[in-house]
């Protein structure tokens, strides 16, 4: 077998398309790592510099604990990756930042409350640049690797057949199993090389620059991204030997190959998303003030009908407090709402685009780059569990003081001492790769099983194949 | 020469690929025009929500000075053959006196779900300039190669013909069976977009559609011969077939998204931005003292520009400013809806003032655009416009931007609307100016009487003409035929010169 494999390493290694492939890798790889290291010293300097004023701001507004509480912790940025190099996955796209809203009078002389809100335009709206995809890992991992793939396996059987080789190999006393897994295992390595000399010059690049630091938690990420694009190529070069072995012509071989390719890395990520997005409407921005313009009147029906009749006023204070909570409740719930159903679409989309090898190839990058989609649903938990932290926060600390009334919601209920800036809980946006590995097990699972598909359908079709 | 091309023409017709060919490219073609019809038809309701919810928004509005105009784009019908920027950039802009619009003040109306982004979408002219270019090389590789491999090359041209007449007899049946999937994919999603009830067409509009065609026609000829060549220039199948599928990912895949990458932004632009930024501040700080010095000069002492005056209603005072796109306006309205009695003596003052301010205010607005103008052009524009030279490169590139030009989602189609935005504040302007708006009272007031916002013309944004749009295509589609013509006469003269 080893004696197959090394036969099939050395055709590859001086042939055109080795020479070619290598080129390309390195190009690609190359430019990857120049790109990030140009974008990723502004990117982290943004956020930092974007997360200092949020934490100004609170300082300002630390001054009572009523106005910490009605205007909220401020912005809340999501933390750029640092492996962001290996997948774009999207994040233009994506609102880096979760705000809140208050309303500075809502009426009866109240002031609204803090609560969620979620940004409803893409960032880029004034973005005049052609848009292209990036060169980013999983671009290359996903498309060209997968298109080498192909090249370096279509012939792989029907070109020996062709030649007549194929009939004086099998005239050796060899199962025919070696000589399938023999080619396979040839052309991994000899894709094998290239890729892993690219990645190591991009990493190389990338880890002696000064600019940004990886920790070792990155390296074991990119650990695992690499072994996912050798599973992957893997993949593509059984569909390769499997078609290879099925067809007759070397041409016709790559002809199906192509349109294989062509339908599952070019089409079904686009167009299947799209048609399953179709399926669902999630509530669309009008609908949205719709909406919260009729709790909010509802709201307002309840205020004035309280208030017709004569109350007492240590009562009065209760009810408005509660009032006014129970208004940014209502609307924070709204916009979960809001944007759970948009969630949901993108989610149908994305299991329906798992259906293609590259899909999955490039959810799993994404994944453990800590980028795109699954993480952006990690930096929305988490605003929300600062949220939750931060109104603890003002309850305790309301609750620690003997002067207030604890009537949280209206400036006479609370408690109006300064607060210390440093006591107030920071947002801190954090990704753990545990959290990741268990939601990319199933991809994970998904991408193995594919390939142990392809490559016993390989098999079966050669054992049985006439030569 | 006939019967060469029909030779040939049947050789291919009875290929696998060109079944191939002509399955996968209506496959694509349909489901992707169903989707895109779908997504269009979904912006334009969007669009026709916006158009009525600001029209109400205005009716609304009692005082000339708190009235905002929205003015919305519609979708392009014909951004489902190349969706371009008419997706992507902002489609809704105030019109204010006080403030020109640009597109780097626009918003998106409309209530997609922006996270559906993350998923690329994919236009038919996307389709077209991957699939179909991948389709004309595989058409390619053999054509010489392979009869010169089978030795049939040898056979043909001991016949008396010319070397020049087999490679164009070769060149027009591989491009007439190009054609046959291109033309019938097209057919069926124009029979789509007709059939569908919410998609009017012009005339204007199908001569756009044949403008596109015959860019895609010329596109597709490139990567053809860009195949002969290549196999003009190998000997073995194989390699010409390797090398093609090299040529093509290059080229489709690596090229455009490798250039962009690679060029990075001058860092120049930042200071420049900020240079201008501090211009466009002094104008309005020279505002600041216009005024201050009209108050103290006016009849009535003191320098308050609310004149004392007691009233009941809504104002917004507001200073709008974003260093990064020179952005920079005021916006000052009232909404009185009752005035105190004993300031009624202060009212034309008041009115006065206004009548200065208002023309004050729309000339720096003026003075300030004439300075963001070309600002907004070298920090903004002109990356872009090198970006999209650079993508040229390739004839992806070419393609692309031709194509856009045609159906008027490029960058020149999008900016036509932000012109005429700018008309229609002028417009609106003069609709002030007639009804002596500034001076009166219902400026800021809707005591007695209401302002009248029904003789103010409506917006309407018209798409510009086919003879612009072809204009705009014509250098690119030049480029793609400079590139068929030179290609052709290099592969003519390899093989004039190469031996059976």
């Amino acid at each position: 077998m080893w004696h197959i494999a090394k036969r099939e390493l050395y055709d590859n290694l001086n042939s055109l398309r080795f020479a070619l492939a290598t080129v390309l890798l390195l190009g690609l790889m190359l430019t990857n790592a120049a790109v990030y290291l140009h974008e990723q010293p502004k990117r982290t300097q943004k956020y930092n510099a974007a997360v200092t004023e949020s934490v100004n701001d609170l300082t300002v507004r630390a001054d009572s604990l009523y106005t910490l509480a009605r205007e909220g912790p401020g912005l809340l940025y999501k933390k750029p990756s640092s492996l962001r190099f290996c997948a774009e996955g999207g994040e233009p796209f994506l609102p880096n930042v979760v705000g809140g809203a208050f309303l500075w009078s809502i009426s009866g002389g109240l002031k609204g409350f803090w609560r969620l809100n979620y940004p409803s335009t893409t960032p880029n709206l004034t973005d005049i640049r052609p848009n292209v995809t990036k060169v980013d890992w999983a671009f290359i991992i996903g498309y060209v690797l997968s298109l080498i793939a192909i090249l370096f396996t279509f012939d792989a059987i029907s070109g020996e057949r062709e030649l007549g080789t194929l009939r004086l190999m099998l005239a050796n006393p060899m199962p025919r199993y070696t000589i399938l897994i023999g080619k396979f295992l040839g052309a991994l390595i000899s894709i094998g090389i290239p890729l892993t000399l690219a990645v190591l010059m991009n990493l190389l690049l990338i880890s002696t620059s000064s600019a940004v630091q990886l920790g070792p938690d990155a390296w074991e990420r990119l650990g695992i991204i690499f072994f996912i694009a050798i599973l992957y190529t893997g993949l593509f070069l059984a569909l390769g030997l499997l078609v290879s072995t099925c067809v007759s012509r070397s041409a016709v071989s790559l002809v199906i190959l192509l349109l294989i390719w062509v339908t599952f890395v070019v089409f079904v990520p686009s167009t299947l998303a799209s048609i399953a997005g179709g399926f669902s409407s999630p509530m669309s921005t009008d609908e949205l003030w719709q909406r919260r313009g009729e709790l909010y009147a509802k709201r307002w029906e309840r205020y004035d009908a309280y208030f017709a009749e004569r109350v007492e006023r240590s009562k009065e204070i209760q009810f408005k407090g509660e009032h006014v909570i129970a208004e940014a409740e209502e609307q924070e719930r709204v916009n979960e709402e809001h944007l759970a159903q948009q969630i949901d679409q993108v989610k149908f989309a994305r299991r329906t685009t798992q259906i293609s090898p590259i899909a999955i190839a490039q959810h799993l990058i994404e994944s453990f780059a800590g980028t795109g989609f699954e993480r952006h649903l990690q930096f929305l938990e988490n605003t929300r569990t600062h949220a939750r932290q931060f109104r603890k926060f003002i309850a305790d600390t309301d609750s620690g003081d003997p002067e207030s009334s604890h009537i949280i919601g209206i400036r006479q209920g609370m408690s109006e001492k300064p607060v210390s800036p440093a006591a107030v809980p920071k947002f801190e946006d954090t990704l753990n790769l545990n959290q990741d590995f268990n939601a990319a097990m199933m991809d994970l699972l998904l991408l193995v099983l594919l390939f142990v598909v392809l490559l016993s359908g390989a098999y079966l079709a050669f054992v049985r194949v006439e030569v | 020469m006939l019967t060469l091309i029909r030779r040939e023409l049947l050789d291919n017709l009875m290929t696998f690929r060109f079944a191939a060919a002509v399955f996968i490219m209506l496959l694509l073609v349909v489901s992707n025009t169903v989707v895109l019809i779908k997504d269009y038809e979904r912006r334009l309701a969007d669009y026709n929500t916006a158009v009525k919810t600001h029209h109400q928004q205005l009716q609304e509005k009692k005082t000339y000075s708190a009235g905002r105009l929205h003015v919305d784009r519609p979708p392009n019908p014909l951004s489902i053959f190349n969706i371009g920027m008419d997706k992507q950039l902002g489609n809704q802009v105030e019109v204010y006196f006080g403030f020109v619009p640009t597109l780097w003040d626009a918003k998106m109306h409309g209530s997609d779900n922006p996270i559906m982004n993350i998923f690329s979408s994919i236009d038919i002219a996307f389709i077209f300039k991957v699939v179909l270019s991948l389709l004309a090389l595989i058409f390619a590789y053999d054509t010489l190669a392979g009869e010169r491999e089978q030795g049939t090359l040898r056979l043909v041209l001991t016949h008396p013909v010319r070397r020049g007449h087999i490679l164009f007899a070769k060149y027009m049946s591989a491009m007439v069976c190009l054609l046959v999937p291109l033309l019938m994919s097209v057919l069926l999603a124009v029979i789509l977009l007709t059939t569908s009830t919410s998609i009017s067409l012009s005339t204007d509009d199908f001569l756009r559609m044949a403008g596109f065609i015959l860019t895609t026609i010329v596109y597709l000829s490139v990567f053809y011969l860009i195949g002969m060549l290549i196999s003009a220039l190998t000997r073995r199948t194989g390699t010409a077939l390797m090398l093609s599928m090299f040529v093509w990912g290059f080229w489709v895949l690596i090229y455009p998204n490798m250039i962009l990458a690679s060029i990075l932004p001058q860092p120049t632009v930042e200071a420049r931005a900020s240079s201008t930024f501090n211009q466009i501040e002094q104008l309005w700080e020279e505002f600041e003292r216009e005024q201050e010095q009209y108050l103290k000069n006016d009849a009535v002492p003191g320098e308050d520009p609310g004149f004392g005056i007691g009233w009941v209603g809504g104002s917004m005072n507001r200073l709008n400013k974003d260093a990064a796109t020179l952005q920079y306006y005021y916006k000052k309205g009232f909404n009185i809806t009752e005035i105190d009695e004993r300031s009624e003596p202060q009212m034309p003052h008041i009115q006065n003032y206004y009548q200065f301010l208002v023309p004050l205010t729309i000339d720096i607005a003026d003075r300030t655009w004439r300075i963001r103008k070309p600002a907004l052009e070298k920090i903004y524009v002109r990356p872009a416009l090198i970006d999209r030279i650079l993508l040229k490169v390739s004839p992806i590139g070419m393609y692309d931007t031709a194509t856009q030009a045609w159906v008027g989602t490029d960058l020149l189609g999008i900016q036509d609307f932000f012109s005429a935005a700018r008309q229609y504040r002028k417009t609106v302007i003069d609709f002030f100016y007639d009804k002596n708006a500034f001076a009166s009272r219902q400026w800021i007031a809707a005591d007695k009487g209401a302002a009248d916002w029904s003789t103010l013309p409506q917006f309407s944004f018209q798409r510009s003409g086919i003879r612009i749009n072809a204009t705009r295509a014509l250098p690119d589609i030049f480029l793609l035929l400079m590139t068929n013509i030179v290609l052709f006469i290099i592969i003519f003269l390899i093989f004039i010169k190469t031996e059976v």
